[in-house]
């Protein structure tokens, strides 16, 4: 048993056109026995960032602190909020600097860039536990069900999809990888992130 | 073993643990409090390695009190978790770490609520509406998910509480004799008998 | 006699008085005025600008939102702003200072700092130089206005001895009595944020040197909850945002071209 799997979860991001989509499953495990199916992993950093911890919930929670107090004192600081890309190479770094005794999670990042034009732009990323960006063009995946993700995201994903699109098939492609896993499930959140608002919804799914 | 429950109710958390200390396959002790009052409205069951559990116990004692003494007003329950965790988060990647659990009963007087939190040895923390530590917990969380009432009376509370305490004895092979458990509400803290 | 005990800011006068401290805070009532008030539904904060000037180049304060022009008002955290007054520089280390104990208390504890242990913080660092080292003190009074759900709305003003007290109003910086008074005479318990902010504006207009009440000497802020989360929210009004504030309270700067014309 892996310490990754201790306490079970998973998170997928996807882009979609103009918008981008974050979803994950509720469930807080102790191995086999569930604890609670209200935890959260995913979090609003900013209007536009949401980001996503799958991995051991210990560590889940240590870093969603300190993201708070980095990108915190950044906005203020800076005067203004924080862009995707540069939070990614934040959380990347973050976590290199435990290389050699880390944090147990690989965070998903998601969130909408301005662009120079003054446009916003999808932007996913993903990280290994050690800070390995991975900026992908389509969807990231991570957790106990990341293999399962990948099968059904590679199935279903296609590009330049709309929010309410895009929300069925990130939705459909997490509750469909979770339920073939024992670690994952037990309730759902999406979150589409489009210009002008957020849709988050929960999925009423298999609570076994 | 060692076993603890806790539940919330609609204005009340009920946190019971049981009152053996242990060293091994002996009973050395059939009834010591392992339920700590933090401030007046905020509970603690620890359970775990023996020793950890009242030195950990101990230290957290300590700080909210100095914490309530400093700055007049006590810390409301989900500051205190928060703090906590972080001592057993920050503990767990130190050279020798607690090994302890925390059930944290609390009612917030701010926003007139029942709060409670599982907290393990690693530092996770979790706002559920009920839980348990140790091997109890694989039969009480099942009794929970089916009896569990948020909006329920403190009655009813203590019913769902006494089926767990009863399954436990009646199922599990190294089951605790006797238990005790406290009560807080907007009142604060009182211990039951059941 | 006295200068002999001026140089260090530790050692007591014989008659008992620590000199560089009194110099502190006179530097402070010649300062810009930083004016408060309380109200039942929020905290309103003024600020009377030093530096001006229309070589002053301001693009980078346009935004707004976060920090105002950045002289005077200062977002501290999301339940608290600042009116700084005397040195701009000592300010500045004492407002990152606030800003850091206030996310520290944030990763603690999970929760805003309360209002007053913010102010305790930048206290207990006042109240060192006034004791240690033989360094110079603080040359920063502050005014906080706050939010925190054990004592909901709070006005705190704190000085360079490291002293802080709680208000309903107060001012601080140069006319300080005068506005005082002012304050004194007008304030009512019942008052609700609208109400403070004429109260602060008609105050600040009477007090301050210039004749007119404009964006290039003012600062505004105001502290409420928001309607819908309940969480406090912060605003520190842009240079548009307090012309556009002044013209509806009735005090904007008249056109001194019409003023002349109908004098004459």
């Amino acid at each position: 048993m892996s310490i990754m799997q201790l306490n079970g979860g998973s998170v997928v991001a996807m882009v979609g056109k103009d918008c981008v989509g974050i979803a994950t499953d509720m469930r807080l495990g102790n191995q086999a026995l569930g604890i609670s199916s209200e935890f959260q992993r995913v979090f609003p950093l900013t209007d536009r960032i949401y980001y996503g911890l799958p991995g051991l919930a210990t560590d889940v929670a240590t870093l969603r602190e300190r993201f708070r107090y980095r990108v915190n004192m950044y906005t203020i600081k800076e005067e203004r909020e924080i862009e995707p890309e540069t939070f990614a190479h934040l959380v990347s770094s973050t976590l290199y600097e435990h290389r050699f005794g880390p944090y147990f999670v690989e965070p998903v990042i998601a969130g909408l860039s301005k662009t120079p034009s003054g446009g916003l732009k999808p932007f996913i990323a993903a990280t290994d536990l050690i800070g390995c960006l991975n900026f992908a063009k389509d969807f990231v995946v991570a957790g106990t069900a990341s293999e399962k993700l990948f099968g059904v995201a590679e199935g279903l994903w296609e590009p330049d999809l709309e929010p309410e699109d895009l929300f069925e098939t990130i939705s459909q492609t997490l509750m469909n990888a979770v339920d073939r896993d024992a670690y994952s499930g037990w309730g759902c959140t999406v979150h589409i992130l489009t210009k002008d608002q957020v849709i988050t919804r929960t999925l009423k799914a298999r609570m076994d | 073993m060692e076993c603890s429950f806790a539940l919330t109710g609609k204005d009340y958390v009920i946190v019971a643990a049981d009152t053996t200390a242990a060293r091994s396959i002996v009973k050395m002790k059939i009834d010591e409090d392992k339920i700590k009052e933090l401030s007046p409205h905020l509970l603690m069951a620890y359970s775990g390695e023996p020793g950890d559990t009242v030195n950990f116990a101990e230290y957290i004692e300590r700080n909210i009190r100095l914490h309530h003494i400093r700055h007049l007003v006590p810390l409301s329950p989900s500051a205190s978790a928060a703090w906590i965790r972080r001592a057993l988060a920050q503990s767990l990647r130190s050279r020798n770490p607690y090994s302890v659990n925390l059930l944290l009963g609390g009612y917030d007087t701010a926003e007139d609520k029942p709060k409670l939190f599982w907290i393990d040895y690693l530092g996770t923390l979790s706002e559920v509406p009920f839980a348990a530590h140790g091997y109890g917990s694989y039969f009480a969380l099942s009794l929970f998910d089916r009896y569990h009432n948020p909006e329920g009376t403190v009655e009813e509370g203590l019913a769902t509480l006494k089926r767990c305490i009863d399954q436990v004895s009646k199922r599990l092979v190294v089951a605790p004799g006797k238990y005790k458990v406290k009560i807080v509400d907007k009142d604060g803290v009182r211990e039951v008998e059941i | 006699m006295a200068r002999r005990y001026d140089s260090r800011t530790t050692i007591f006068s014989p008659e008992g008085r620590l000199y560089q401290i009194e110099y502190a805070m006179e530097a402070i009532s010649h300062a810009g005025t930083v004016l408060g008030v309380l109200a039942a539904d929020g905290v309103v904060l003024a600020a009377e600008k030093k530096v001006t000037g229309k070589l002053l180049d301001l693009s980078a304060s346009k935004q707004g939102g976060y920090g105002g022009s950045g002289e005077k008002i200062f977002l501290l955290n999301s339940n608290m702003i600042g009116g700084v007054a005397g040195l701009t520089a000592d300010a500045n280390s004492l407002v990152n200072y606030a800003r850091s104990a206030a996310q520290n208390h944030l990763l603690s504890y999970d929760e805003d700092i309360p209002v007053e242990l913010l102010v305790q913080r930048l206290c207990d660092m006042k109240q060192g130089y006034t004791q240690f080292g033989g360094l110079r003190p603080f040359g920063v009074s502050i005014l906080y206005a706050g939010y925190d759900p054990h004592y909901q709305f709070q006005l705190y003003h704190s000085d360079p001895s490291g002293n802080y007290s709680g208000w309903k109003a107060t001012c601080i910086g140069s006319n300080n009595g005068t506005a005082q008074s002012l304050l004194k005479q007008e304030y009512k318990d019942t008052m609700n944020v609208k109400e403070a902010i004429g109260l602060v504006l008609r105050t600040m207009s009477k007090t301050m040197d210039s004749t007119t009440l404009g964006s290039e000497k003012l600062e505004f802020a105001v502290l409420t909850l928001d309607p819908e989360t309940k969480q406090p929210k912060a605003k520190i009004y842009n240079a548009a945002e307090i012309d556009a504030l002044l013209k509806s309270e009735g005090l904007a700067k008249k056109d001194e071209d019409t003023e002349m014309k109908t004098a004459s």
